[in-house]
């Protein structure tokens, strides 16, 4: 066996710096998990193992660097949107819808009705498009390859339907503050979206054999990372990691925005607070989303402009925003997304400020659930809290 | 506080009536909530925004109280912004709280000076406080007496020790004392310019 001794000098180093490549005690190392490993995403963990069970857990992100916060106040506010959708890349329209809705009440606009459907459209097929995002994520993570690739399949029916819609496949850069940046390109745009929904309405029943009714998943899932209803509330915990512990709490239904209230649909509540219980909520909504997006085609966009006409808006560079500061939320396939913005007069915003839902837990959250879990479950445990490492480290 | 004064006076009319003759608020769900509050904490100020969102104005050594009395109605602490007022030499400090049962959100403000601001921590009511604390620390140098994680979170050392959300921290000068001569994208002769 060859002499895997690490030379004294660089222990002492690292002993210095807090890590330790020689085991604490018998049995007891340090691993970084992350950000190579492909289910963290920019994303490090660093777990102190006994064996194969994780005694500690150290969330370590900070692989981004992005600072949109600051930059958004040096640019002006039309431009930032191009910036802030930047923040959650599979759902990237959910930054752009919550700027613009706080911008909108700030400046006390009335959105257009043909914008306001647009944006309802728009939010749905970008969760419907995440769903498919997470499930090969997800699928990846404990082993079940091929709904993955169906799922990334079509997600590029959507994809294909944004390019059409905004001219972008995964930035759309389309919400902006007063409406939509362009309308909808016509009824063939509305009969390929129709298509799509029920192709992909069509193919649940296949998700559901081969991912969500299989034995490899419950076997993976059931019992690991279990949280109790006190705790999620206590850590803020939102979206599908919120109601799989029996907190009935949607935005959509709790804070009613665009055209939620005038839609059918229910809220799927579980109580167990375990893994399967997070991904059973998660099936049950991509079925409700599809559901929602079926009754907005039936409604069909009201007719009239789709965007807001003010004579403020000839000068968009210069477009200054009253005084003021508002909070508007939305829920997105990771939970409560809002954003906080305060204007001082001028025409660049004087701060914002983000509520990633992975602010919650993805952090203090996820390092509780790791304590006494086995190495292979941080992968799902990962996966099935939806944690996007950019909504923390923005 | 100028600022928010514009907007309130424009969107809400109940507020502009509450602020002339303090004690009215409108019997709705949101000013019982204020009322039910205030005469708890008499040391705050609270007001209706508009529905669903409400506001309080408490003094910076009187915010743990606060918070702790608030927590009773509102679950969650959605998150701590941080503004930072150069020109009045304050930071402002807004706790968003989220109340699932009553589903209303309060913004709970609070004023400390730009110089060594300290708050107590929000760790002990909302165990979330902590992540949002280490972020407010990292950024703003605002010190969160109690919390034992504040230090290096997101940013490298070097960056953590400058806190770079303050207004008067100037990104362009700062990249360039630590680029340098490789950084050449601002260029002052414009000659280099790589956009």
């Amino acid at each position: 066996m060859a002499n895997l001794e690490v030379p004294k000098e660089l222990r002492e180093e690292a002993r210095k710096h807090d890590m330790y490549l020689t085991p604490i005690a018998k049995d007891t190392y340090e691993l970084f998990f992350g950000p190579q490993h492909m289910a963290t995403e920019n994303f490090s963990i660093i777990l102190k193992m006994d064996g194969n069970r994780i005694e500690k857990a150290i969330v370590n992100p900070g692989f981004l660097h992005r600072g949109f916060e600051k930059l958004a106040e040096q640019r002006p506010y039309f431009t930032n949107i191009a910036l802030l959708l930047r923040i959650c890349v599979p759902e990237s329209d959910v930054p752009e819808n919550i700027y613009s809705m706080a911008v909108d009440e700030i400046v006390g606009w009335e959105v257009p009705e043909r914008a306001i459907w647009i944006r309802t459209v728009v939010l749905e097929m970008a969760r419907v498009s995440a769903w498919m995002f997470w499930i090969m994520g997800f699928g990846n993570e404990i082993g079940l390859y091929t709904p993955g690739q169906w799922a990334a399949a079509y997600r590029e029916r959507f994809m294909r339907l944004f390019e059409e819609l905004t001219g972008g496949r995964v930035y759309h850069i389309y919400t902006v503050p007063g409406g939509v940046r362009r309308d909808i390109p016509g009824d063939k745009w509305l009969r390929q979206l129709r298509d799509t929904v029920e192709y992909i309405k069509s193919k649940l029943k296949d998700f559901d054999e081969i991912l969500f009714d299989n034995y490899i998943m419950f076997e993976r899932t059931e019992g690991v990372g279990v949280m109790d209803k006190k705790f999620a509330l206590k850590h803020a915990v939102t979206g599908p990691n919120l109601r799989a512990v029996g907190v009935p709490y949607d935005v959509r239904k709790d804070d009613p925005y665009y055209l939620y209230p005038e839609l059918d649909f229910e809220v799927p509540v579980l109580k167990e607070g375990d893994s399967l219980a997070r991904v059973l909520v998660r099936r049950y909504e991509l079925e409700q989303d599809l559901y929602i997006l079926e009754q907005l085609l039936d409604m069909g966009p009201p007719s009239g402009p789709y965007m807001v006409q003010d004579p403020k808006l000839k000068n968009l560079p210069r477009f200054k925003v009253p005084a003021g500061d508002a909070y508007a939320h939305v829920e997105s396939t990771k939970g409560d997304f809002g954003a906080y913005v305060v204007s001082d007069g001028s025409h660049k915003p004087y701060r914002v400020h983000v509520r990633g839902p992975s602010q919650s837990h993805g952090v203090t959250v996820l390092e509780e659930l790791l304590k006494g879990a086995r190495l292979a479950d941080v992968p799902v445990i990962l996966k099935t809290l939806d944690n996007c490492p950019p909504d923390i480290d923005r | 506080m100028a600022v928010n004064d514009n907007k309130v006076e424009n969107k809400v009319e109940t507020v502009e009536k509450a602020e002339e003759k303090k004690p009215e608020l409108p019997n709705t769900k949101e000013g019982r909530l204020v009322k039910e509050l205030l005469e708890k904490a008499p040391y705050a100020e609270g007001s209706v925004r508009r529905e669903k969102r409400i506001e309080f104005k408490v003094p910076a050594e009187r915010i743990h109280e606060f918070l702790e009395l608030a927590s009773e109605r509102f679950e969650m602490l959605m998150q701590i912004s941080v503004v930072d007022w150069l020109k009045e030499n304050q930071f402002e400090l807004v706790y968003q709280l989220w109340s699932v049962s009553e589903s209303v959100h309060a913004f709970v403000r609070t004023r400390v000076p730009r110089e060594n601001a300290e708050v107590p921590t929000a760790m002990d009511i909302w165990p979330v406080a902590e992540t949002y604390e280490r972020e407010a620390h990292e950024f703003f140098g605002i010190n969160f007496k109690g919390n034992p994680r504040l230090g290096p979170f997101i940013l490298e050392p070097r960056e953590y020790e400058k806190h770079p959300l303050r207004k008067d921290f100037n990104t362009l000068s700062y990249v360039k004392t630590i680029y340098g001569d490789d950084f050449d994208r601002y260029d002052e002769s414009k000659t280099n310019y790589v956009i």
